[in-house]
């Protein structure tokens, strides 16, 4: 398995070579579509899903899932946000160490009862998505903070650019938060290749018994990797914060499942210890390419829940079905509904 | 016989109890506005479409999977009968026969978008999880693209009077939801293939080496699933008197934990259809008593999740006190016989 981060799989060659093709598609039709303000706008607008991938890609790989993450990442920032207002600070650090602290508290409280109860993770998060979401808004605050009330950090960090380049249109530039998602893939890569807990949370996906006998502990990993999805979550909505300006008290939350489905997309495996951080960078890129681009081609942005749709079930049946060829080969019976 | 003991032991006792303290409580603490006629009336025009959901959700609960495609599935049919009612779609058929073949056509239509979950499942061994992921988002996506997010409306008033016709009080579509929930219980109970069910929920494996065709059961109740939700669908637009994507999309939280309530083990094989009704039931006097409460929309999410997280927990220590005091029990016995010796 440690071997496996080289080189490329097939699943990532065939969306490469999808985005590769579409792309042409898109630029046929409409050749704005190659403009680098567009590419850096399809950057900026899907870097808080990206980070949030990579938070994704870990449980996974524990063999879980969490669809919490956005009512993890809204309670992060909304509860950074008003600690800030309140004292009138402008400290945009102090509001990501609140946001990720808060964000790490929130999965842990996902482990534990993940652990606990012993149920389909999918349905114990959609009860913790709820009941954060609630929580929230009900005991923390349910105001709108507009651009005016924040402190201006946010706005200079949301629009703040690593370079910039002359366009007819003006100067577009590159957001800063590209580096958020290199840091997050780094970290990723550094725990999932580079650490014992990493390693533990791997083979947790693929056989919790053999794990509990090599010596790891469940429930220890279990919080290692749904800690790091709330750390990370914490940390995403803090940058779509910033990027939009203002903070709302039910954006966000509702958009779980198209960051989950990107992922599966990306060939991460639902039933645990398979998946690769550059297929599910790919496959949350496709769907912010459907996303933006669907309008170059003359669609309205109903058609793109069809896309998103298609891609997501062609996927998911070619690789089950080479699973499923793979079993029967082996002569093994372990039947998933 | 033993494991038909076992399946059904759980008669959700403990759940009518709790269901008659609920109702009391409501009694003392709402008094008229619970129970006056007309918020009852209200409650039992509101319940069937959300019943069909949750008994689809049942079957998928027992044989261990989950669909998440129920609800767009209800969308979509509702928005396919409301397209041939309003005259949109074969606009050829006459006015009298409009009504008939919508509610065939939905009919049949959620019944294949149901087989095609049970094709993708059993053919190409998705997990139900992230195959019915993918065709939620496909039939909303559908859905979207046929009519871009707008309702239709205009049915004919023959239509519209189903749903909110009553019988000696009682709203014929809560009549139906009634007979619907006792035949699948009656058929899952009584019949070989309901049997069938319960054994390939338990364990899949075992179903397998036993020669049950484990594959054609899971597309028969997929495709069972797909006409619920088309019942569903055709309640929800015969009652509301128009048709859109994303009607009720707080229904598939709210199965969820109707399922967990009504004691069926989402790891598949246990559970009953009565349990289903009853907690339908309670579910809808709860959402009721909120309204008169004036909850915001945040608390009642806060409150939906709580109980989930709360009656799995709940579930699982019961589950577990029942198991420790089984073996002490056994013990005790073991004790016993080698005394008598």
């Amino acid at each position: 398995m440690l071997k496996r981060h080289n080189g490329i799989t097939n699943t990532e060659m065939a969306l490469f070579a999808i985005i590769l093709i579409y792309s042409i598609v898109v630029g046929v039709v409409n050749s704005g579509f190659f403009n680098i303000d567009t590419q850096f706008d399809i950057i900026r607008s899907s870097s808080y899903v990206m980070v949030l991938a990579m938070g994704l890609l870990v449980v996974m790989l524990s063999g879980g899932i969490d669809i919490s993450f956005m009512a993890m990442a809204l309670f992060g920032s909304y509860t950074a946000t008003k600690i800030l207002v309140s004292t009138g600070s402008s400290s945009i650090l102090l509001a990501f160490a609140i946001s990720m602290g808060v964000g790490i508290g929130l999965g842990i409280i996902n482990a534990l009862l993940v652990s606990w109860l012993r149920l389909p993770p999918f349905i114990i998060t959609l009860g913790t998505s709820n009941l954060f979401h609630g929580v929230m808004a009900t005991f923390i605050g349910a105001k709108t903070y507009g651009g005016g009330r924040l402190p201006p950090s946010y706005s200079n960090f949301g629009s703040s650019t690593l370079f910039k380049v002359h366009t007819d249109i003006g100067d577009v530039g590159l957001s800063t938060s590209i580096l958020f998602v290199l840091g997050a893939v780094l970290l990723t890569y550094f725990l999932i290749y580079r650490t014992t807990v990493g390693r533990g949370i791997v083979a947790l996906g693929n056989s919790e018994e053999a794990t509990k006998r090599i010596g790891y502990k469940p429930l220890l990993l279990r919080i290692v990797a749904y800690g790091y999805m709330g750390f990370l979550a914490g940390c995403a909505g803090m940058i779509y914060v910033c990027q939009v300006n203002a903070v709302y008290p039910d954006k966000m939350v509702g958009n779980e499942l198209m960051v989950v489905a990107g992922v599966i997309i990306g060939g991460v495996s639902i039933s645990g210890g398979k998946g690769r951080i550059l297929g599910a960078l790919l496959g949350i890129f496709i769907i912010y390419l459907l996303n933006s681009t669907l309008i170059f081609l003359g669609l309205t942005s109903s058609w793109n829940q069809l896309f998103v749709g298609a891609i997501l079930i062609i996927s998911v049946a070619v690789t089950s079905y080479q699973e499923k060829k793979k079993n029967q080969k082996h002569l093994i019976f372990n039947v998933s509904i | 016989m033993k494991c038909e003991k076992k399946t059904f032991e759980k008669n959700p006792t403990s759940l009518s109890y709790v269901a008659i303290l609920l109702l009391v409580v409501f009694a003392i603490v709402f008094g008229r506005a619970m129970y006056s006629g007309r918020n009852l009336s209200s409650m039992a025009f509101q319940m069937p479409e959300f019943g069909f959901v949750t008994l689809g959700m049942m079957l998928a609960f027992l044989l261990g999977g989950i669909d998440l495609s129920i609800i767009a599935n209800a969308n979509l049919s509702g928005i396919l009968a409301a397209h041939i009612l309003t005259g949109q779609w074969l606009p050829f058929i006459p006015e009298g026969m409009k009504i008939p073949v919508a509610i065939i056509g939905a009919i049949l239509v959620s019944a294949a978008l149901g087989s095609f979950n049970g094709l993708l499942i059993t053919r190409f061994g998705a997990p139900s999880l992230i195959a019915t992921l993918g065709t939620m988002t496909l039939y909303a996506g559908i859905g979207m693209a046929i009519t871009g997010g707008k309702s239709i409306v205009g049915f004919p008033e023959a239509f519209t009077r189903i749903g909110i016709a009553s019988m000696a009080g009682v709203p014929i579509i809560f009549i139906m939801f009634i007979i619907v929930a006792f035949l699948i219980g009656f058929f899952l109970e009584r019949s070989r293939l309901g049997r069938k069910i319960y054994l390939c929920g338990e364990s899949p494996v075992a179903s397998l080496f036993s020669g049950i065709h484990n594959d054609r059961i899971i597309f028969i109740v997929f495709t069972i699933i797909g006409v619920l939700a088309g019942l569903s669908g055709l309640t929800i637009i015969s009652r509301v008197n128009s048709a859109k994507v994303g009607y009720g999309d707080a229904y598939l939280l709210q199965s969820l934990i109707v399922c967990v309530i009504g004691g069926i083990n989402p790891l598949g094989g246990r559970g009953r259809s009565i349990g289903i009704v009853i907690a339908v039931i309670l579910m809808q006097m709860l959402s009721s008593s909120f309204t008169i409460m004036q909850l915001s929309p945040y608390a009642t999410k806060m409150i939906w999740g709580l109980m989930l997280v709360v009656v799995m927990g709940l579930t699982r220590e019961s589950d577990r006190i029942r198991r420790v005091s089984r073996r002490i029990s056994e013990k005790v016995g073991i004790a016993k016989r080698r005394k008598d010796c």
